[in-house]
């Protein structure tokens, strides 16, 4: 229990660098990555989406709700991001976010939005983790933000929490960070052309629509 | 360009024209897309026309392109980030030349309606404009100012008002008949 999945991911972030460079990746599996892309005169890693489950990459599917176009709806249980589109369609969106005990919910707008941003990482995550630094520059292959933040805001005041990218693929689809909602690099860019700042965010523990799914995954999780 | 720019001029005269004479008719942008079919089944089952996108089709355009591009209050100058949105639609105009392309332009902002129609009408003229200096032919595309025709309702009134300050980029087949 010492090695919990959030240390594995700050330590993944923190080597990632050197690892990427120095060590071959694990022969059997597919690499997570695929090639490089330039955004903004930064060169960052393609998502290999063929190594990602369909059920995690971008799509329109049908949404029956009476939220108003425009609106970002999180369904964490799930690790669904639902941007609302007209006659009840949303693009969904695979994402990953807190793991429980971060796990974070309520209504919010997109306040700011910011390209390759610098990370600082949170005083109590410093604590945890004495070896982070007390930034990471933005593009830089170790900032686990990625190529955008999209930050949340209620009320004027900075909630902490953000839409950003990943250095992990693999995490997508998974409860792996500290309550801020991670999306491939390739998404988070296409997310942040498509709302506008003023955007309104609801983040649930899941939708209504999915609900008995959801009594289905809390039991499983109890049982554990 | 001066054709272009007789061209908006001519249909910003007649939009307040219209906006002006139109007592029982409004121009309202739904009106004029192709009717839907009310949406049955569930959440989350993929969206008609969606299973499998294919490359070139409107649903591609939708999917990977994005259809809107939205403008700061009583702007219609294009941000960087509206910029970005037009770049990859541009890219990907000039591959699929196939399509016509109608600009509808939106506005909630301050002012009068017949401003706001003012203000609809250049955000859509700057999109076409920007759209033809990255290579797309100018007689593809038809800008069209809707005013304060607000799509998007029942939302706090700052989120609402983000979304309405918008041009919509319409995938066409053959020029409207109005």
């Amino acid at each position: 229990m010492g090695w919990t999945r959030r240390d594995f991911v700050l330590g993944g972030a923190a080597s990632l660098g050197t690892l990427a460079i120095n060590t071959p990746t694990f022969a059997a599996a597919p690499s997570y990555f695929s090639g490089t892309s330039v955004d903004n005169g930064v060169t960052f890693r393609s998502t290999n989406f063929a190594r990602i489950d369909r059920k995690w990459q971008r799509q329109v599917v049908k949404y029956f709700s009476s939220e108003p176009i425009g609106t970002v709806v999180v369904d964490t249980t799930h690790h669904f991001l639902y941007l609302i589109m007209e006659n009840k369609t949303a693009i969904r969106y695979g994402v990953g976010v807190g793991r429980d005990g971060f796990k974070w919910y309520g209504r919010a707008t997109i306040d700011q939005k910011a390209l390759w941003p610098r990370w600082t990482p949170p005083p109590e995550m410093r604590q945890r983790h004495p070896e982070l630094p007390e930034f990471v520059d933005g593009g830089s292959p170790k900032n686990p933000l990625g190529p955008r933040a999209m930050y949340l805001h209620r009320d004027g005041v900075d909630t902490g929490y953000r839409f950003h990218g990943t250095l992990e693929p693999g995490s997508i689809g998974k409860d792996a960070s500290s309550g801020c909602i991670r999306m491939f690099n390739e998404d988070a860019i296409d997310l942040y052309q498509r709302c506008p700042i003023g955007t309104a965010v609801q983040v649930l523990p899941h939708i209504a629509d999915q609900a008995e799914s959801a009594a289905k995954i809390s039991q499983a999780n109890a049982v554990e | 360009m001066s054709a272009l720019t007789g061209y908006s001029r001519l249909v910003v005269a007649a939009t307040i024209l219209m906006t002006l004479s139109a007592c029982s008719t409004t121009d309202i942008a739904e009106v004029e897309e192709p009717a839907v079919a009310p949406m049955t089944g569930q959440t989350n089952d993929p969206a008609p026309g969606f299973a499998n996108v294919k490359a070139g089709s409107e649903e591609d355009f939708i999917l990977n392109v994005g259809r809107r591009t939205y403008f700061t209050q009583d702007s219609a100058t294009l941000d960087s980030v509206a910029k970005a949105t037009l770049d990859k639609q541009a890219i990907w105009l000039n591959s699929n030349p196939q399509w016509l392309i109608k600009l509808q332009g939106f506005a909630d902002d301050s002012g009068s309606t017949s401003a706001m129609a003012t203000l609809s009408q250049r955000r859509a003229d700057a999109v076409m404009a920007y759209l033809v200096s990255q290579g797309v032919d100018a007689s593809r595309v038809w800008a069209k100012g809707y005013g304060n025709d607000r799509e998007v309702r029942d939302c706090t009134s700052r989120s609402c008002k983000v979304q309405n300050r918008r041009v919509v980029s319409n995938l066409r087949t053959e020029r409207d008949a109005v």
